[in-house]
């Protein structure tokens, strides 16, 4: 039988493809909410429905929104939340305490005395789940309304006063990130590529601008190289973060990065915790997203009736590329990543 | 020399492991390894841990003087030893000792399924009509090559002779049978077609502590050249053949690693066996404990190891 999506579902995945709901912060305040609603309701009685019902909701949103990665890292971490409450529970009543890693590690595998993997049996009625899940995911609501702020109070350990920092595009974590900055730092000058076709570098530049302290530089895109050399930091944000550490960003983020390469200037990319995917770059056909053409070229012109016009939304930046990632728990370097995946999902929720 | 108590009739370290290997072409030096490790525990009777620890370290000396390449069977060692320190608890020898044979078991089924779970984890990066280089012979290269062809999955393989054994031979009859387009390249050519590869995917004898490789030699040419033109260089190794060696360079590498027995005497002349490709060149470790970085190895070693 094939699963249904859930009212709330469906109204959200309609509201992303509108653009109703955008930037990956709302999206994944959406998507939490959805599944604090289905934990809430009376629909499951233990934790193997809940997490079934999990699954099925997450599955359906990621064939429906193959690019917002988000929606199935925020499923990911139900899931282990769900694995953790229960087993806690369970070790409470069965009296025997539980020190095994979750994740398969080599220590494990010599060490490991019973014959089956999976000794849980997740569909035995726990009490007292709901509430202890409910109490969980209030931390992980505090932690994703607190991770902007969090990322923000780092900016000055980053940035000082009279320095050159280039942004590309526009991004919520990075305009916040440099709001901080302007405020503490003095003769501070940020050049912002415009990032076209949908130049929302624009929009940050006048966000930014509001402070007259700080000296703002748009430039179109092709002149990124040209302003590099002399660049101290550059700044961007991301759309998620990849297994391996590179990242997939706007497009542009790769000439972005191999100017920077190539004049040894750091780059520094800020991304929260909820954006840590773990996959790998290997299915290229479901990796990009074509953009409207329009703002490319208009359709009533003339080369638009013989030219074949692409605008591809994504970039994918190896880790090689990438200096520093900063999250609201601190920074991070790229070869960290994949630690920071094992602990933050289960290794059976990898693939949901 | 420790006192053993023989139990039943004289039971011969060597003649049992090659056996083993004899047996069965398809198992890793490693698991035959543990296996004779695993027999020795339960064919004699140890008075003290001190003694079961001089047996299985003259074991596995024993072993690694046979003519094969030893990197696995000193990783494969190495792990077992560990695991029979890691199981002591205050309880009677005798039954630490069924306690290890019994978890020896298990660790050994888990093994011999970590071939199939690797080429599992591999499927998502074969794509349909790709094509891929690899370096001569591997078990689990060819293992999950098979394993995306019976997915109707259709790509080419490039396969390098591979040195003076010829197992690049080896394995295009191997893939041939299994109905797989292969071409068999020089391993000067190894140049010529990377531009033409989508990537390249190998199997190791050994994964070392900062996450590089030991490889039959032409692997670390195959990084390089990888690394120029910018293709990723997928490595293939089970978790046993993860080892306590830090090398630094080529001449680094232990001799015993590099040479055959016959020419340790005088290396001067005769060509290396295997080479060294540092983690750099490495873009992801496809292993039974998951999708690694070469980061990521030296955190599992340390967690065992601790």
């Amino acid at each position: 039988m094939r699963e249904q999506p859930l009212k709330e579902v469906t109204q959200l995945i309609h509201a992303i493809k509108v653009g109703m709901v955008e930037g990956s912060y709302s999206i994944t305040n959406k998507t939490l909410d959805i599944f604090k609603y289905i934990i809430m309701s009376k629909s499951w009685q233990n934790a193997d429905e809940l997490m079934r019902i999990v699954r099925a909701q997450s599955r359906i949103m990621q064939a429906a929104l193959p690019q917002e990665t988000v929606t199935s890292n925020i499923a990911r971490r139900i899931l282990k939340l769900t694995r953790e409450e229960f087993d806690l529970l369970h070790a409470k009543i069965q009296h025997f305490a539980d020190d095994s890693q979750a994740s398969l590690s080599l220590h494990k595998l010599v060490t490991q005395t019973s014959e089956s993997n999976v000794s849980v049996d997740y569909s035995k009625p726990q009490q007292g789940l709901r509430e202890a899940l409910l109490d969980h995911l209030q931390e992980v609501e505090t932690e994703l309304e607190t991770s902007s702020e969090n990322i923000c109070v780092q900016a000055e350990e980053h940035i000082h006063s009279s320095e050159i920092i280039l942004t590309l595009g526009h991004s919520r974590s990075v305009e916040n990130f440099l709001k901080r900055a302007i405020k503490k730092r003095q003769y501070l000058t940020i050049i912002v590529a415009e990032c076209a076709p949908s130049c929302r570098g624009h929009n940050l530049a006048t966000k930014l601008a509001n402070d007259k302290t700080v000296d703002i530089i748009v430039i179109p895109d092709a002149s990124i190289f040209a302003m590099m050399s002399r660049v101290n930091k550059v700044i961007i944000g991301t759309h998620s973060v990849l297994a391996n550490g590179g990242l997939r960003a706007a497009c542009g983020a790769y000439t972005v990065a191999l100017a920077a390469k190539h004049y040894s200037v750091p780059v520094i990319v800020l991304a929260p915790m909820y954006k840590l995917s773990p996959l790998h770059l290997c299915e290229q056909d479901a990796f990009n997203m074509v953009g409207c053409a329009e703002d490319v070229i208009p359709y009533d012109s003339l080369p638009a009736r013989e030219a074949k016009v692409y605008s591809p939304m994504f970039d994918y930046v190896p880790p090689e590329l990438v200096t520093l990632f900063i999250s609201n728990t601190g920074g991070h370097a790229p070869s960290y990543v994949y630690r920071l995946l094992t602990e933050l999902y289960h290794p059976e929720d990898l693939e949901i | 020399m420790p006192e053993i108590v023989e139990k039943g009739e004289e039971f011969d370290v060597v003649t049992y492991f090659l056996q083993l290997l004899d047996n069965d072409k398809d198992m890793s030096s490693g698991i035959a390894a543990i296996k004779t490790l695993l027999m020795i525990l339960e064919k004699k009777q140890f008075g003290t841990i001190h003694i079961l620890h001089t047996t299985m370290r003259e074991a596995v000396a024993a072993m690694r003087n046979t003519d094969l390449s030893i990197a696995a069977i000193v990783s494969a060692g190495e792990l077992f030893c560990r695991f029979i320190t890691l199981s002591l608890d205050d309880k009677h020898m005798e039954e630490c000792r069924q306690i290890m044979l019994h978890r020896g078991k298990i660790f050994l089924t888990k093994l011999n399924n970590s071939r199939q779970v690797i080429a599992q984890q591999a499927q998502r990066f074969i794509c349909d009509g790709g094509r891929i280089l690899t370096h001569s012979r591997s078990r689990v290269v060819l293992k999950a090559l098979i394993t995306a062809s019976k997915n109707k999955k259709s790509f080419h393989v490039y396969v390098t002779q591979g040195g003076t054994e010829n197992s690049g031979d080896e394995m295009i009859k191997d893939l041939k049978a299994a109905g797989i387009e292969c071409t068999l390249i020089l391993d000067s050519a190894t140049g010529y077609v990377m531009e033409s590869v989508d990537f390249v995917m190998v199997g190791a004898e050994a994964v070392v502590e900062s996450g590089g490789i030991i490889n039959r030699i032409g692997s670390y040419t195959m990084g390089l050249c990888a690394r120029e033109m910018k293709k990723p260089f997928y490595v293939l190794a089970e978790s046993f053949k993860f080892s306590r060696l830090y090398p630094l360079n080529q001449r680094d590498l232990p001799n015993e690693y590099k040479y055959s027995r016959k020419h340790l005497n005088d290396v001067a002349k005769v060509h290396p066996l295997v080479d060294y490709t540092p983690p750099a060149y490495i873009t992801l470790l496809f292993t039974d404990l998951g999708i690694l970085t070469p980061s990521a190895v030296s955190d599992e070693l340390i967690k065992l190891y601790m």
